[in-house]
């Protein structure tokens, strides 16, 4: 469904990503882990087409989307949850759930469709049903990251984007939170997982890619990564 | 003094329609389009030249300035500052300096130096409101001014292309993310601030029954300072500030004499600068990284 070919990401001469390969099957959960500095969000940011590869090509769905503007790219079904969730705070709940929905074109923007995915988002996160009038500004960390993952889903995306759902969040919240990217997987939205915490990411996973200073260095299924000393010992602390 | 109270309304709304196109275009660009006046001009004279040599009544050419200076503000943001997104803000700013500069320069070019008379086209006159006495044409002024500020106050809060600005204004990356087009939204912003500033225009150009290329340069001041008292960025604030300084001045200039209007105007503009730089109902203007 995506697949990257050694891509290269700059910022100015630095080079952020060194070539990076993956590949994403309709369906799946990947996670992308790795430390600080990896380079996780810039590849998220360089699918999504907030930034532009200086090389190497990144298809999805058969179509060449590398040097496409982030506005397109979400129109063709790709979906990203930035990093830090960056709701608009100064608006409401209800308003940041209009403004996911807003790619939308032709057949599937109706009132009536748009309504539907709303009903669909609240039985996801009940708690922005209840909060739906009130600034996002407002709202809890982990609500934010409900409102920022019920906001992406607004567009109707074939693929989630998900930039460390779980930073800065409860374990308690986590939990919920991750059961939730789970059950729209199961929906049928494929989804690619960035996070540090790589216990966390390889329990939801079917596949993992471990990136290390703007490279891919393992990959792999989660259940045998979990096994791998390598990444018990830098990622999971053991 | 209630006699003043409606002059300082009349007047007041006229600055407000002009500081509400720097406070938008500063909402999203976090920039001062210091060729805002000159977009004023621009409006006023394209008002009198649709009034007076193509004899539109007064709606039809209030609409036609509305759109051609809604044409020359997103002219002007194409070529003097989308080039210059990613550059220093000092860049940006003597951009729109040269910008107003040149504005001015090519109305002398065209319309000559000379002050051009802009008759109210339909006859004007006088209520007696008990000891009140209001011309039609202020209360002209005033619905206009009113009718512009609740369709944007509506445009801006209700539709889809209003909650987009606010998107952009808060965060561009993100505003993309959603599928929004942050360049056609700036100019869509830049539209709307310059229809606004060439409303201004019009009116004040008939009040005064004056136009001239440099005409934009008070009002733009003082509608600069109006956004600022308000507190540039908010809607709200422009309206709010636009009709405070109106007020102030009219006030000032029955207490004292009318040379000192204008260092009314600038006094409130120092103050504010000083004492509370975020302005009346802004936002701390610190930004977030
Ligand atoms: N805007 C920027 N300008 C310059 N360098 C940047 C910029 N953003 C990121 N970098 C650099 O690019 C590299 C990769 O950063 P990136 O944000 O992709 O890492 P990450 O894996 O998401 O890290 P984290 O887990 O901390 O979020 C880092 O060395 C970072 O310093
Ligand atoms: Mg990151």
């Amino acid at each position: 469904m995506l697949s990257l070919k050694n891509v290269v990401t700059c910022y100015g001469t630095i080079k952020a990503l060194k070539g990076i390969s993956m590949e994403i099957a309709e369906g799946e959960i990947v996670a992308l882990i790795g430390a600080n500095g990896a380079g996780k969000t810039t590849t998220l940011k360089t699918i999504s087409g907030l930034l532009t590869p200086t090389e190497g090509e990144i298809i999805f769905d058969g179509v060449d989307i590398t040097r496409r503007q982030p506005e397109d790219i979400v129109k063709m079904g790709i979906s990203h949850v930035p990093e830090g969730r960056r709701v608009f705070s100064r608006m409401t709940v209800m308003e940041n759930l209009e403004l996911g929905a807003y790619s939308r074109q032709g057949r599937g923007s109706g009132r009536k469709q748009i309504q539907e995915d709303l009903d669909k988002v609240f039985s996801l996160f009940p708690k922005l049903k209840e909060r739906q009038k009130q600034p996002a500004g407002t709202l809890s960390g982990g609500e934010q990251q409900m409102l920022a993952m019920g906001r992406a889903l607004m567009s109707r995306p074939k693929m989630l984007l998900l930039d460390e759902p779980s930073m800065g969040l409860a374990p308690m919240i986590v939990k919920d939170v991750f059961r939730i990217i789970q059950e729209i997987n199961r929906a049928g939205t494929t989804v690619l997982l960035v996070e540090q915490n790589a216990h966390l990411a390889l329990n939801t996973a079917s596949r993992a890619y471990v990136l290390e200073t703007g490279k891919v260095v393992l990959q792999g299924g989660s259940q045998e990564l979990l096994k791998n000393d390598q990444v018990r010992q830098a990622y999971l602390g053991e | 003094m209630l006699q003043q109270v409606v002059n300082g309304l009349t007047l007041g709304s006229s600055y407000a329609l002009i500081a509400l196109g720097y406070t938008m275009v500063y909402g999203v660009l976090r920039l001062i389009n210091f060729a805002h006046g000159e977009i004023y001009m621009a409006g006023a004279f394209i008002g009198l030249m649709a009034s007076q040599v193509a004899g539109l009544p007064f709606a039809v050419a209030m609409l036609t300035a509305m759109a051609g200076a809604a044409v020359v503000g997103v002219i002007v943001e194409r070529i003097a500052y989308r080039p210059l997104r990613k550059a220093p803000r000092l860049a940006v700013l003597i951009s729109a300096i040269g910008m107003s500069i040149f504005l001015r320069n090519l109305a002398l070019a065209l319309m000559g130096p000379q002050t051009r008379a802009f008759p109210i086209p339909f006859e004007v006159k006088q209520l007696h409101v008990g000891k009140l006495r209001i011309s039609s044409f202020d209360v002209l002024i005033l619905l206009t001014s009113v009718g512009l500020m609740i369709g944007l106050h509506f445009l801006v809060q209700k539709t889809k292309i209003g909650k987009a600005m606010r998107a952009v204004a808060e965060d561009k990356e993100t505003a993309s993310l959603m599928g929004i087009s942050v360049n056609r939204i700036i100019a869509f912003t830049f539209a709307i601030g310059s229809a606004l500033a060439a409303a201004a225009g019009v009116l004040i150009g008939m009040n005064f029954n004056a136009v001239d290329p440099s005409m934009g340069m008070m009002p733009g001041l003082k509608g600069f300072t109006a956004a600022v008292l308000g507190g540039v960025g908010s809607i709200p604030g422009a309206m709010l500030g636009g009709l405070l300084l109106g007020m102030a001045e009219v006030m000032g200039v029955a207490l004292l004499r009318s040379e000192w209007r204008d260092a009314i105007a600038f006094g409130i503009l120092a103050l504010v600068l000083l004492v509370k730089p975020s302005g009346i109902l802004g936002r701390n203007l610190q930004e977030k990284v």
